[in-house]
C-alpha cells in the first residue's frame, strides 16, 4: 500500500508553528473572553465557549495526525528512529508485562495508536510535549526543575523512583542534579522508555536506569528509595489505580523518604472545574475529572503518610498572581513523607 | 494511522459548522505553509541576487494595480457567486 507523500521539514516546523499560534491565541484571547462569573449552562451556549471547545479539541488533532501531524511526519525516519533504539544497557523491558485496561483504551492526548502501540511513539510524544502549554513552550523544561528544586529543598536523596517518566524529560533534572544518586525512572510506554535510555545513553549518564513497569506494582523491595517523585501521571489514573500508586510508593520508600507529585488537582472555582472536566473529555483524559474530587490527603494519611502539603505550583513566573488571565493547568504539587 | 470508526464529539448547535470549520482550519494551515514557503524562496533568490526584494515590496503603482483588477474581479466573484444560491445550469429545483 502507497502511503501518504513526505512532508518536508520546514512545511512541517511552520505547520506546526501555525498550530501552536493558534492555541497562543486560544490560551489567551479566546479563553479571556469566557465570561467566567455566568452559570455554566449558559457558558455552553455562547459562540466563544463553543469555538474554545472546538478549538481545544482540534487543533490537538492537527498536532498530532493528518497531513502535517507529528506522527506522520516521524513517520518517514521511522528505520532510523527503531535503529537507534537497539541495544541499551540502561534499560529493562518487560514483555510480559500486562498494560492496565485504562492506558489502552483511549488514545491519550488524541496521540494516535496511544504512547505504547507504536515503536516510534516515544519520539512522537517528545516532539509533542515541546508545545503542551502554549505561553511556556520554549521554558517547558524549566517547570521540571522547579518541581526538582522543590522535591529535593534541604535534602539530598540518594534513591530516586521517577514513576511514569514518561520519555525521560521529567528524569533528567533529578539524574544530573544528583550524580551521586542511583535514579530509576520507571513507566508503561516500551516505545518512551526506549527514547529516555537512548537520551541518557548519547549523553553518557552513568546514573539513571529506565525500567518498564506499572507504578501499582513494581519490582522493587520494601524501603528501597528515599526519594519518589511523579510528574503528570495521577490524573491519567482511576481513583483506584492512584490509591494503588500511592501504596506502592508507601511500601518502596524508606522511613523518613519523600513523595513529591506535581499534577492538576487544586481546581476552586466552579468554572475552573467546569473547563477542566472538558478539557478531560477533549483531550482523551477521561480520568481527570475523577481525580480532582478525591481527597488526596485523606487518602495519604489513612495509608501512613506524615507531612502532607498539598499546594499550587508556579509552573512559570507569575501564573499564580491575582492578575494571571491566560489558560492554564491548575498545576499542583502533592509532598508527603513516610512515617520514620 | 487508520481513522476509528467513532463519531467526532459536537460542540455547536449545527454539527456541519463542526466539519466545516475543520475544512476552514485546514485550509488556513496550507495557506500559512505555503506563505513561510514563498517567504523562504524570496529570501534565497534576494540573497542570491536573483530578484530585488525592496522592488518586490514596494507599494504597486497605479497602473500595475488598474492591469491586475480584472483578475482580482474574477478571484472575487469565483468566490461570492457561491452565495447567490442558484443554480449554475438549469437543473431540476
Amino acid at each position: 500500500m502507497v502511503g501518504p507523500p513526505n512532508i518536508d521539514a520546514r512545511s512541517f516546523v511552520a505547520a506546526q508553528d501555525f498550530i501552536l499560534s493558534v492555541k497562543t491565541h486560544w490560551t489567551t484571547k479566546l479563553y479571556t473572553q469566557l465570561d467566567q462569573n455566568a452559570p455554566i449552562e449558559e457558558i455552553k451556549q455562547t459562540v466563544d465557549y463553543q469555538f474554545f471547545a472546538w478549538l481545544e479539541r482540534h487543533l490537538q488533532r492537527y498536532k498530532y495526525s493528518g497531513r502535517y501531524g507529528i506522527h506522520h511526519f516521524q513517520n518517514q525516519f521511522r528505520e532510523e528512529i527503531i535503529e537507534n533504539f537497539s541495544d541499551n544497557d540502561l534499560l529493562i523491558l518487560d514483555k510480559e508485562l500486562n498494560l492496565p485496561d485504562y492506558y489502552t483504551a483511549v488514545d491519550i492526548h488524541q496521540h494516535p495508536g496511544g504512547l505504547w502501540s507504536d515503536d516510534i511513539a516515544g519520539t512522537v510524544y517528545e516532539r509533542g510535549a515541546r508545545s503542551t502549554t502554549p505561553l511556556g513552550a520554549a521554558t517547558h523544561q524549566d517547570l521540571h526543575h522547579r518541581l526538582t528544586t522543590i522535591a529535593t529543598s534541604q535534602y539530598k536523596p540518594d534513591k530516586i523512583l521517577d514513576m511514569a517518566c514518561g520519555f525521560g524529560k521529567s528524569t533528567q533534572p533529578f539524574y544530573n542534579a544528583f550524580p551521586d544518586a542511583n535514579v530509576i525512572g520507571i513507566d508503561l510506554s516500551a516505545p518512551c522508555l526506549k527514547l529516555a535510555a537512548y537520551v541518557a545513553k548519547q549523553n553518557q549518564v552513568k546514573n539513571v536506569n529506565y525500567h518498564q513497569a506499572n507504578a501499582e506494582k513494581t519490582p522493587f523491595k520494601n524501603e528501597e528509595f528515599n526519594l519518589i517523585t511523579s510528574t503528570m501521571l495521577l490524573h491519567e489514573l482511576p481513583p483506584e489505580s492512584i490509591k494503588a500508586v500511592f501504596a506502592e510508593a508507601h511500601r518502596v520508600l524508606a522511613p523518613g523518604g519523600k513523595m513529591t507529585h506535581l499534577d492538576f488537582y487544586l481546581v476552586p472555582t466552579k468554572f475552573g472545574r467546569f473547563i477542566h472536566s472538558g478539557h478531560s473529555k477533549r483531550n482523551n483524559e477521561p480520568f481527570m475529572e475523577s481525580f480532582i474530587k478525591m481527597d488526596i490527603k485523606q487518602i495519604l494519611e489513612n495509608q501512613g503518610f506524615k507531612n502532607i502539603s498539598i499546594e499550587p505550583f508556579e509552573e512559570s513566573d507569575g501564573t499564580l498572581t491575582s492578575d494571571y488571565k491566560p489558560w492554564r493547568f491548575p498545576w499542583t504539587v502533592i509532598l508527603a513523607e513516610k512515617a520514620i | 494511522m487508520q481513522p476509528t470508526t467513532i463519531p467526532e464529539q459536537q460542540f455547536f448547535d449545527d454539527p456541519a459548522l463542526d466539519r466545516v470549520f475543520g475544512v476552514v482550519m485546514a485550509l488556513a494551515t496550507e495557506v500559512y505553509v505555503l506563505r513561510d514557503r514563498q517567504r523562504a524562496i524570496e529570501k534565497i533568490l534576494a540573497n542570491q541576487g536573483v530578484i530585488d526584494l525592496e522592488t518586490l515590496n514596494a507599494e504597486p503603482s497605479d497602473e500595475e494595480r488598474a492591469t491586475n483588477q480584472l483578475d482580482r474581479n474574477e478571484f472575487v466573484n469565483h468566490l461570492m457567486e457561491n452565495l447567490t444560491g442558484l443554480q449554475a445550469s438549469k437543473g431540476l429545483k
